[in-house]
């Protein structure tokens, strides 16, 4: 039996080669994203290991865990007067204290310094034994308008020693001159950030940091273990608001907060590998099903010579287990061309990750090997069990056939279908927490997938009849050749209508959330911001040096600003994090809120110990004006907050998104300093056009990092962002779609070997080879078109059910009608480029063999 | 009356060198219109690959072939496609009917394919001819062997082709389907004037036919008259033994 199988695998080559890619681009994709992440993971592991050699002891912030923001660990900078107080300490060698900022760093063009959107920061000089940098040409900064440059930076550049380099801080631009180059260890760059090297002194003015400094390095003398120090200096600093590390712990923490910060990115790619491989079990079940049916007679022949049920049953899973080995093999050689086309990708659409050599863990290696084959060997279990019923007598007998051909009733599929609306049900209003909700709600669109490809061998003849009726009036007898070869086998059809429907139906439902999203957006930008413009990092979405808002109060014909930042915190008797939007008092000459218990005054008077709720979102036991609220904040403060007003904002609307406190709060207690955006009201002292390009004129000479947005830009700026990540994850769908294609080429070639002869009297009695490849192809397109109006459908239900709970927050549901019909016409394209292939063989058969092919 | 389909010093070897097989080796025959001719001979003969030479469905290795008065060699795959389905009938031993398609569905594929529509009272003759006027919408599945073999006559003879190409029609079938299916091309020739050209190894259905050829190693070995069944078998014997 053994033997039997492998020769039959090998006089069939092609069609295992298409069999495996079903499973191939699921697995690459699996492995793809553990090499990917693995290799960022090591990458920044080896930066922050280098970053703390030669430290034996750090100091910094206390920060709370879970409620670091977006951009890193928040926290309120340590002042100078701490490092004193370390080098005092028994056993201390050096102290030194260190600041490190984000800024912007000029090109020769004036144009910011991107290496695709990694950050650029000023870092402060330290003493040789801490810092990982090493000069290759010039000095270290001694003077306050001197700066070093990483070597990467400099050379991609084009500066030399002597050249002015702009940088943009806090404070608005300046010109340095370059004194040094220096190599981060023994690379050009850290992971391509640019780095900008300045004394001390300078480095915390740039960024906004005068007197106070973000870490302490400390070295011990001779024969004091780090781990001795560092309770030294813990004892010494009892009280302060400091973390103290050895340079180890220092180095780890930073790697698992990255890691921690990567495990999304991670979970969303394996996510799109595990909906590849779903499609590719669709694929595997599909072929095996019709490579049974066709081997019946071979099958029936093992039997009357004596092969039991369980040495066919033994042939046919080996023969998938062969396959589905051979696949993972070759998705997870595939994944490590795939990460650096992952990487690609994401910067392409301007997300970018730092990578090095790929890391191929064996976990990697095991997950891709045994995710493969378990799935091919499950999907081929009732094809295999169908094989073991074929009667010995079925040798005999003429013609072939394909399963019972019975209609069972539908008793499992249904119960699925329950069960799986049942499942999304319970993801959407059972209030778990967003990952139980996530995997509730991904489970539950699995099931309805599986239930929906059980039910719709009944769906196919009503389906084909109404796709192929204009085909047939377009195309005639091809058409309804086609039309009839499409449901000749409902089963057959549906399985491989299916594989394609899963990804239609993801992209249709994606595409629909986002159109409702940007609706949403942009509906709330209407309502609210009743301002002239919005201030805003021109990535989007980091915060803004301090200095901007100052700068613009000072522009004539600005009435007012204010700036709104973000961080998260605890509050007691709330699982998980809260969100915190810190507002000015002006806020209400340029953004409108809306309110349940209160009015926009309350903005105004929020002081010392104010708080806004919002109306549903009831944080803790917190409820009416006047309950207090007892707030943990990420610099590991204890603040208590009084209710004064009660919001009615949707989850889409600026101040919706959480809690609304006072400026003064959110910079003093919770560390944040920079805004996030600023929405700014013009007077009407003079044009309000002369006011704009005054703004615009300041932030370009000042601050070109940073760009101000009217209400229509703004709009489309955030449509944009909806946009980019849309993008994303229609290019990360499409890897399911291709596995889907396969499928229909393998069915559709699988068909047309098994209609040889028919295909023979057709071409014998006159058909051209033009007419038989029409058939293939619009039998190819009937199928497309099936399962795209049955994911469509799908999209459009998932869509509905998802956006229920969020219609209270503002969610305007919209049906991008345009995309939908987009949708399915490149569905039916793909169909077309499917049947290529199978459709160039069936007009080649040789009309003579194909007669007499039994 | 005219020559409709005409083979000159034919010859077709399949495979090369040593290994090489003639299956026709220098076929002179011209069949006249209007006339049923039945080609016998032993297995290996060379009548079936005869016949696929004289449709079109083979290349023969040289010689020539004229089917109503066009030329085959040279003729590309495009060329005669047309061919076979304006100026050719076929019956197949296997009856080849698409499964998909009703009785009289498949009875106007040529037609359909050629984009022409079917002449009703033509069709409806011919179909009450072929005794199927209760059976015109039933599917292949649902038709009795013989009964299909007369929805693949009635295809074959729908367009009025030039000739009609019969490949062992009684291979298959039943000794009382097979007498109507003899009696239906017998009429074709006879009510309608066609020309048929009939493969067979059956001695009862050779003795239907106006003339008699007899192939053996790829030569004709025989051509003449058919009468009887008997006198089919005094032939054969003669000329193969």
């Amino acid at each position: 039996m053994t033997s039997l199988t492998l020769r039959s695998l090998a006089s069939r080559k092609l069609r295992t080669a298409l069999t495996s890619i079903a499973i191939i681009l699921g697995v690459a994709m699996i492995s793809g994203t553990f090499v990917l992440t693995d290799t960022i993971n090591k990458s920044f592991d080896d930066i922050f290991q280098a970053g703390y050699e030669g430290v034996d002891v750090a100091v910094s912030p206390k920060t709370v865990e879970g409620l670091e923001g977006d951009t890193g660990p928040v926290a309120e900078p340590l002042p100078q007067s701490l490092v004193a107080r370390v080098a005092a300490v028994d056993g201390v060698a050096v102290a030194e204290g260190s600041v490190t900022g984000q800024v912007s760093i000029r090109g020769k063009d004036g144009d910011a310094v991107t290496q695709g959107g990694a950050p650029n920061f000023a870092a402060s000089v330290m003493d040789e034994r801490f810092t990982p940098f090493r000069y290759t040409e010039g000095r270290e900064p001694g003077a306050d308008g001197e700066v070093a440059l990483d070597a990467k930076t400099a050379k991609d550049q084009g500066f030399a020693l002597g050249d002015k380099v702009g940088i943009v801080g806090e404070e608005g631009a300046k010109r340095y001159t370059l004194v040094g180059v220096a190599k981060y260890g023994d690379v050009d760059s850290l992971a391509g950030a640019s780095f900008a090297l300045m004394t001390v002194a300078e480095t915390q003015r740039i960024t906004g940091r005068v007197g106070q400094v973000d870490e302490i390095d400390v070295a011990a003398e001779e024969g004091v273990s780090p781990e001795e120090l560092k309770g030294r200096v813990a004892t010494a600093l009892e009280g302060e608001p400091v973390a103290v590390r050895t340079g180890q712990e220092s180095a780890d923490k930073q790697s698992s907060d990255l890691q921690e910060q990567l495990g999304f990115l991670r979970t969303a790619l394996l996510v799109f590998g595990g909906i590849a491989v779903f499609v590719g079990a669709f694929v595997i079940y599909n072929t095996f099903s019709i490579t049974v049916a066709q081997r019946t007679r071979e099958l029936a022949l093992l039997r009357t010579l004596g092969a039991s049920r369980r040495q066919v049953l033994g042939g046919v899973a080996l023969e998938a287990f062969l396959i589905g080995l051979f696949a993972s093999v070759v998705g997870m050689l595939g994944g490590l061309l795939l990460a650096p086309a992952l990487t690609g990708l994401f910067s392409a659409l301007g997300f970018d990750l730092p990578t090095g050599g790929n890391v191929v863990a064996a976990r990697t290696i095991i997950v891709a090997l045994l995710v493969g084959t378990i799935v091919t060997v499950l999907a081929s279990l009732a094809p295999a069990v169908r094989a073991t019923r074929v009667a010995p007598i079925a040798a005999m007998r003429e013609g072939l056939s394909e399963g019972d051909g019975r209609h069972r009733r539908p008793y499992f599929a249904t119960f699925l279908l329950v069960a799986g609306v049942g499942l999304l049900l319970a993801g959407l209003f059972g209030g778990g927490s967003g990952g139980q909700a996530a995997s509730l709600l991904g489970l539950g669109a699995a099931v309805v997938f599986l239930a929906v490809a059980l039910l719709s061998p009944r769906l196919v003849r009503p389906l084909a009849a109404g796709i192929g009726a204009p085909l047939q009036r377009l195309f005639g007898l091809s058409g309804l050749l086609a039309r009839e070869n499409a449901t000749r086998n409902p089963a057959r059809t549906a399985v491989t209508a299916a594989a394609l429907m899963i990804g239609v139906a993801l992209v249709a439902f994606v595409s629909i959330f986002a159109a409702g999203l940007q609706g949403s957006v942009e509906a709330s930008v209407d309502r609210a911001f009743t301002g002239d413009i919005t201030v805003l990092n021109t990535d989007g979405f980091s915060p803004i040096p301090e200095g901007v808002q100052p700068a613009i109060g000072e522009i004539p014909g600005v009435a007012s600003s204010s700036a709104f930042r973000f961080a998260e915190s605890r509050v007691r008797g709330v699982s998980g994090t809260v969100a915190v939007i810190g507002v000015d008092p002006e806020v209400a000459g340029s953004y409108t809120a809306t309110w349940k218990d209160g009015d926009d005054q309350l903005l105004r008077t929020l002081g010392d110990d104010g708080v806004l709720i919002n109306n549903g979102t009831a944080v803790g036991d917190a409820k009416d004006v006047g309950d207090t609220l007892d707030v943990l904040t990420p610099t590991g403060k204890r603040v208590t907050l009084t209710v004064r007003g009660v919001l009615d904002e949707g989850d889409f609307d600026l101040l919706g998104g959480g809690m609304v406190l006072s400026t003064a709060v959110i910079t003093k207690e919770f560390g944040v300093r920079q805004p996030a955006l600023l929405s700014v009201a013009f007077d009407d002292s003079r044009p309000k056009e002369q006011t704009r390009k005054a703004v615009d004129d300041m932030l370009a000479a000042q601050f070109p990092n940073v760009e101000a947005q009217d209400r229509e830009e703004l709009k489309e700026s955030q449509s944009e962002q909806i946009g980019q990540l849309l993008a994303l994850i229609y290019a990360l769908l499409a890897l399911s779609v291709i596995v889907s294609l396969f499928g229909i080429v393998n069915t559709l070639a699988l068909s047309v070997f098994e209609r040889t002869r028919e295909l023979g009297m057709l071409r014998a009695i006159g058909t051209t080879k033009r007419q038989v490849r029409r058939i293939v192809r619009l039998e190819a397109v009937i199928t497309s078109l099936i399962g795209a109006s049955l994911g469509v459908v799908l999209g459009v239900l998932f869509a509905l059910l998802v956006s229920r709970p969020l219609e209270e927050e503002g969610f305007v549901l919209t049906f991008p009608i345009a995309t939908l019909l987009v949708l399915l016409v490149l569905s039916a394209l793909a169909g077309i480029v499917a049947a290529i292939m199978p459709a160039r063989r069936a007009a080649k058969l040789d009309v003579l063999e194909a007669l007499a092919y039994e | 009356m005219p020559d409709i389909v005409t083979a000159t010093d034919l010859t077709r070897r399949y495979g090369e060198g040593v290994a090489a097989v003639d299956a026709l080796a220098g076929v002179t025959v011209a069949f006249p219109a209007g006339a049923l001719t039945a080609i016998m001979g032993p297995s290996g003969s060379g009548k079936s690959t005869l016949m696929h030479c004289l449709a079109g469905l083979d290349t023969p290795t040289s010689g020539s072939v004229t089917l109503d008065g066009v030329e085959l060699a040279g003729l590309s795959d495009k060329a005669l496609t047309e061919l076979r389905r304006d100026r050719v009938g076929f019956v197949f031993q296997a009856f080849n009917l698409l499964p998909v398609l009703t009785a009289e569905e498949n009875i106007t594929l040529p037609l359909t394919l050629a984009g022409r529509k079917p002449d009703q009272a033509w069709l409806d003759q011919l179909i009450e001819t072929v005794n199927l006027t209760d059976r015109r919408t039933h599917r292949p599945a649902e038709l009795s062997g013989g009964q299909q073999q007369r929805v693949a006559v009635a295809r074959a003879l729908v367009h009025k082709p030039a000739v009609v190409f019969a490949d062992e029609p009684t291979g298959n079938l039943d000794s009382k389907s097979s007498g109507e299916i003899l009696t239906l091309l017998r009429r074709s020739v006879d009510d309608l004037g066609q020309t048929v050209i009939m493969v067979t190894h059956d001695a009862k259905a050779a003795a239907i036919a106006d003339r008699l050829l007899v192939l053996a190693d790829g030569r004709v070995v025989h051509d003449g008259d058919a009468g009887d069944a008997d006198q089919v078998f005094q032939v054969m014997r003669e000329v193969v033994a």
